[in-house]
């Protein structure tokens, strides 16, 4: 009963912030001249004369007003999925179209990467907390501070060269196509009328592997899965590093405890101390920093996409910003802001299942 | 020898240093025996060095001027050069091409260490006494002005560092200046929630409610009695930050977000350095890398160094 009320108050405590990323997004915008604002806010590829459109990107910004009122007017654009337009090279149209175009890849592989770490850390950190200063101890440590310092594109580079098909002639490791999301050729002739040849994008989820798991065409899904592989796992260490960094921490904090000499004095077996007694404890602090390192990830994302070509929101907010595009810019802004939040609401309440002492 | 010998033995005796002073000095001998943490701390330093030396004596990297990559150019005959011993220091590490001239790589990575540091102490610097200030003026005074801090920074929270570099990059300008205050304006955060969540718990102690009863104002309470208990967690926090900085130079470089083919700096190198990868030459990408990597490792050792021995539970 108690977990529902502090999720509704979490829910609550969204809005706030939620207003004042708004807020900060707007004061971005206004840091612009009113004419730059209105020339980037019309479509140029509609019939509408532009002194139409003028007027109407006024009206729907509220230049007329005072900027107090002008914050409400951009409120209501956002809420109204009137983001502006943008025109870059690889994209031109609607923010909001591009965000719903290109973000589900963004997401596709920063929950990949997460999953894949969480996975990999929580048994590879019990293993390791639970022998400290061993020789596993020692080279997972080498392992996590090496990876968690790396640069993230650096790694990306690396993993292209050792792994990358056709980087490094001859190279009988390069087994991984390193850009796209597929390849054209697995795609028959005459395209299936769920692939769109003009974005190069499928339907319905625009994620390649999913839609062609829905449709049956087990090619393209062999095909995408392979191009997914180098910007996951690129993800996924420099993820997996911080994780394990604090796991490896948190368990030897938590069996130095009281509680874990009691169990052991009383004959708990050594596997259960471990699994109940310790790495539960071990989490609750894992736990707590998953959300920032996710906001990290998200970044590492942006870097993952450029390198790998492999076209998300990153992508589409990096040419936004090349080519002065300012509702791309702000449009990411806000939608990175937003994942951000979702994730950290999502940690606080899984915060909140594990840890039963944690109600505000 | 005896004298010597004698009047150290007099000098230890008789000299009573400054309670402050003898803490420091523990601190450092507790440093100096965390061998983890002085490796760090000595390559640290041989970086800095290296910066010092690039901005008093250019000529030693074989150039007058190293604000621009363009005084390391070689025209002549552009071919791939191994990193090798036989080439001279001057070539140690190879070299690397872009626009169609060759680099040295050795001398180029040396002179980026310059810039690299240099902005990224500045940042560092700024950002930290900004942040700290704020955040135990508004800690310890609590209330309508530590909740409207706490509020601005939970907004700095809920983007992507890397996301609101972009934005605020965008905003000022593409040019290092600019991106160098873009990071000043989000970097300040991190050390205001530091300094302000260290002065909550200051505030309770006896020592600051003694001052109040004697009648200190906050000013005087925050700067006497909060900022000096703050420094131990923000110097760990800059020797982090160190680091993430120069990544996140590297990294906005690297994009190209900030585009300047010819500033000397690690992620330009890199950028630029993908060129001859075609025919197989790696080390344009791999070395700047590691020097990256090296300084980032080499940061975190001495920060989670200096964080055992500041840390009062773990300490002596």
């Amino acid at each position: 009963m108690e977990l529902k009320y502090y999720i509704i108050r979490r829910l609550l405590l969204l809005i706030p912030t939620l207003l004042g990323l708004v807020l900060l997004v707007f004061l971005l915008m206004r840091m612009f001249p009113d004419t730059y604002l209105i020339a980037r806010y019309i479509n140029p590829k509609s019939g509408i004369p532009y002194s139409v459109q003028a007027e109407q990107a006024r009206a729907a910004l509220g230049l007329n007003y005072p900027i107090f009122i002008q914050y409400f007017f951009y409120l209501k654009s956002l809420f109204t999925g009137n983001w502006g337009y943008m025109s870059t090279p690889i994209y031109s149209g609607p923010v909001l179209q591009g965000i719903e175009l290109y973000f589900p890849s963004t997401l596709q592989l920063s929950i990949l990467a997460t999953i894949l770490s969480v996975a990999i850390a929580i048994p590879l950190g019990t293993y390791i907390g639970a022998r400290p200063n061993s020789l596993a101890d020692q080279l997972g440590r080498i392992f996590s501070l090496g990876f968690y310092a790396m640069p993230i594109f650096w790694l990306a580079l690396l993993l292209q060269i050792l792994l990358g098909e056709n980087v490094i002639p001859g190279n009988p490791l390069g087994l991984f196509p390193i850009a796209g999301k597929f390849s054209l050729a697995s795609i028959p002739a005459v395209p299936p009328p769920w692939f769109n040849p003009s974005t190069g994008l499928t339907g319905p989820t625009h994620l390649p592997l999913l839609d062609a798991i829905i449709h049956g065409d087990w090619q393209l899904a062999i095909s995408s899965l392979r191009y997914l592989f180098l910007p996951v796992v690129t993800l996924t260490l420099a993820l997996l590093a911080g994780i394990l960094r604090f796991i490896r921490a948190g368990m030897v904090d938590a069996s130095n405890q009281e509680y874990v000499k009691t169990a052991r004095s009383k004959g708990v077996p050594e596997h259960l101390v471990i699994k109940r007694h310790i790495r539960k404890n071990a989490l609750i602090p894992t736990v707590t920093i998953l959300g920032l390192l996710f906001a990290s990830l998200l970044g590492g994302v942006v870097v993952i996409e450029e390198v790998f070509n492999y076209f998300g929101i990153g992508v589409l907010a990096l040419n936004a910003v090349y080519n002065l595009a300012i509702y791309g810019v702000l449009g990411t802004t806000f939608i990175f802001g937003v994942t951000l939040m979702a994730a950290n609401l999502i940690v606080d309440i899984a915060y909140a299942f594990i840890d039963p002492r944690i109600r505000y | 020898m005896v004298d010597t010998i004698l009047s150290q033995g007099r000098k230890t005796e008789t000299k009573k240093r400054h309670p402050k002073i003898e803490d420091y000095s523990h601190t450092f001998r507790l440093l100096l025996k965390n061998r983890v943490a002085m490796v760090g701390m000595i390559i640290t330093l041989i970086y800095f060095a290296i910066a010092f030396l690039d901005v008093v004596y250019p000529q030693y990297l074989g150039v007058s001027n190293i604000n621009t990559l363009l005084s390391f150019r070689e025209p002549t005959a552009v071919t791939p050069l191994a990193p090798s011993l036989s080439n001279g220091w001057y070539n140690l590490l190879g070299n690397t091409e872009f626009f169609s001239s060759q680099f040295p790589l050795l001398p180029i990575c040396l002179a980026s260490l310059k810039f690299d540091l240099g902005y990224s102490i500045f940042i560092v610097a700024i950002g930290a006494t900004v942040g700290t200030i704020l955040g135990s003026i508004a800690g310890f005074k609590g209330g309508y002005s530590d909740e409207v801090l706490m509020r601005v920074t939970d907004v700095f929270y809920s983007i992507p560092f890397l996301i609101l570099a972009l934005a605020f990059i965008f905003l000022l300008g593409r040019y290092i200046e600019y991106a160098v205050y873009a990071l000043i304006i989000i970097w300040w955060p991190i050390y205001a929630r530091l300094a302000r969540g260290q002065a909550l718990y200051i505030k309770s102690m006896k020592f600051v409610e003694a001052a109040t009863a004697s009648g200190a104002s906050t000013m005087r309470n925050v700067f006497s009695h909060v900022l000096p208990n703050v420094l131990s967690p923000v110097f760990v926090q800059i020797s982090l930050d160190l680091g993430s900085i120069m990544q996140l130079f590297a990294v906005l470089f690297f994009l190209g977000v900030i585009s300047d083919p010819y500033f000397p700096e690690l992620g330009n190198i890199i950028n630029q350095g993908q060129s001859w990868l075609a025919v197989g030459v790696w080390w344009p990408i791999v070395i700047p890398g590691i020097f990256i990597l090296l300084f980032t490792i080499s940061v975190n050792l001495l920060g989670d160094g200096l964080r055992d021995v500041l840390d009062p539970k773990l300490r002596r």
